[in-house]
C-alpha cells in the first residue's frame, strides 16, 4: 500500500542509466584485468636471455599479432609461438640491424573495442582515454642464405626492448640505432617531402 | 483465408527454391567469364618482380613502418599470382631471373597518428602514408608510377595502414598493363 507511484517513462530512465553504469563499470574492470593478461610468462631458464613478445609481423612461419617467447642465444635470436613447438631463428651473424621505438596501443582488442562503441552517452570514449598502454617496437633487419633482406617487428613490455637490444650489441650485431618515438599527441605535425 | 496463405507460403518456398538451384549455376559461370577479363593476363604472367626496401626520404618514418611496408608488400605480391617469383632485395636468385621488374617504393607524406586519439574523437588521430612507386625493368626503364595512400581513419593499429599501403600497391600493379601505356601518375586512395 506504502508504495510510490513512479511513473512508467521516469522508471525507465532510471533503468537506463543504471544499466549504463554497470556496463561502464564492467568495461573499467575489463580495462584493469587486460593489462594483467599480457603480464610476463615464464620464460625458458636454460636461455641466456628470455622475454615475453608479442611478434607483429616478419617471420614467416609464424602468425602475425602472436604472443610466444624470444630468446636471443649466442649465435642465434630465436622466437617460439605459445602453444607451437615450431622456433623460428636467426643467426646473429645474418642481423644488420637493430631498431627499437615505442607505441601507444589500446588494449583490449576487438572485444574492448566493440563494447567501447556499444557502451552509451560517450561512455567508450572515456573508457578509450584510459584503455591504453605504451609498449616497446623492436625492429629487426636481417638477411637469409639467398641474400634477401627481411625485416620483423616484434612488440615488448615497456623497457624490455632496450634489454633485447643491449644483448644483441653485446653479440655483436651493428648497425642498431633508436628511432624516435611516435608522436601520440594532437600537434603531430605532417611530415611531406617537397 | 487459410488456404491463401498456405498457397502463398508454397509459392514463396518454390521461389526460394528455384533461386537456391539457379544461382550455384549461374554464379560459377559469372566468375568463369570475368576471369579473362582480369589484371592477370597471358603476357604478364611472365614477369618476376624484385621488391626493394622502402625509401624513407627525408621524413621521420618509424622504422617499424618502414618494414612493415616491406614485409607487406612482399606478402601482397605474392598474393596476387601476377608474378612467377617475388624475390627481395638482395636476393641472389634475382639475378639470373628473366623479365625483372624492380619495385621502388618513396615515402612521401607520413602522418604518425594516434590509436588512442581515434578512439576518444573518431574524427582526428588517422594514420596516413602517401608513397610514390615504381615500377622499373632492368635496364632503369619505368613500367609503372603510381601514387599511393594508406590510411587508417577509425580503427585499428597505426602499423595497419602500413598493410593497407601495400594492398593498395598490390592492386594497382595488378590493374596495371605492365606495357608502360598507362598514365604516368594517378593517385589511389583508400581510407578505412
Amino acid at each position: 500500500m506504502n508504495r510510490f507511484i513512479v511513473p512508467w517513462s521516469q522508471t525507465h530512465a532510471y533503468l537506463g542509466s543504471r544499466h549504463a553504469l554497470r556496463l561502464l563499470a564492467v568495461l573499467i574492470g575489463c580495462t584493469l584485468t587486460a593489462p594483467a593478461q599480457i603480464t610476463p610468462q615464464k620464460a625458458d631458464s636454460s636461455a641466456p636471455f628470455s622475454i615475453q613478445a608479442t611478434h607483429v609481423l616478419g617471420f614467416e612461419n609464424a602468425k602475425g599479432n602472436c604472443n610466444g617467447i624470444l630468446s636471443i642465444h649466442e649465435h642465434s635470436l630465436q622466437f617460439q609461438q605459445n602453444g607451437n613447438a615450431g622456433i623460428q631463428q636467426v643467426e646473429t651473424g645474418a642481423i644488420r640491424g637493430v631498431f627499437l621505438g615505442e607505441e601507444d596501443k589500446q588494449v583490449g582488442g576487438l572485444p574492448m573495442t566493440l563494447g567501447k562503441t556499444a557502451a552509451p552517452f560517450g561512455g567508450g570514449r572515456v573508457v578509450s582515454l584510459f584503455a591504453h598502454k605504451k609498449y616497446d617496437s623492436l625492429a629487426l633487419e636481417y638477411v637469409d642464405s639467398d641474400g634477401g633482406v627481411h625485416g620483423t617487428i616484434f612488440q615488448l613490455e615497456k623497457g624490455q626492448g632496450e634489454v633485447a637490444k643491449n644483448q644483441l650489441t653485446a653479440l655483436g650485431v651493428t648497425g642498431s640505432g633508436e628511432e624516435r618515438p611516435t608522436k601520440q599527441s594532437a600537434a603531430e605535425g605532417r611530415n611531406e617531402t617537397k | 483465408m487459410k488456404p491463401s496463405k498456405r498457397t502463398l507460403l508454397i509459392a514463396c518456398a518454390g521461389v526460394i527454391l528455384a533461386l537456391t538451384f539457379a544461382f550455384p549455376v549461374q554464379l560459377p559461370s559469372q566468375t568463369a567469364a570475368e576471369k579473362p577479363a582480369g589484371g592477370s593476363g597471358g603476357s604478364a604472367e611472365q614477369y618476376n618482380i624484385q621488391v626493394n626496401q622502402v625509401d624513407r626520404g627525408n621524413l621521420d618514418l618509424a622504422y617499424s613502418f618502414q618494414f612493415a611496408i616491406y614485409e607487406n608488400l612482399v606478402n601482397e605480391l605474392k598474393k596476387t599470382r601476377r608474378f612467377q617469383q617475388v624475390f627481395r632485395e638482395g636476393d641472389r636468385a634475382a639475378r639470373e631471373a628473366p623479365n625483372l621488374l624492380v619495385l621502388k617504393t618513396t615515402v612521401e607524406k607520413y602522418n604518425p597518428g594516434s590509436e588512442t586519439q581515434r578512439a576518444v574523437t573518431t574524427v582526428s588521430g588517422a594514420t596516413k602514408l602517401t608513397v610514390r612507386t615504381e615500377l622499373l625493368t632492368r635496364d632503369g626503364e619505368v613500367v609503372m608510377e603510381r601514387t599511393v595512400n594508406g590510411n587508417v581513419r577509425f580503427f585499428g593499429s597505426n602499423l595497419r595502414a602500413t598493410q593497407n599501403l601495400a594492398r593498395n600497391i598490390a592492386k594497382a600493379i595488378q590493374q596495371s598493363s605492365l606495357a608502360g601505356s598507362e598514365q604516368p601518375s594517378a593517385t589511389l586512395p583508400a581510407e578505412f
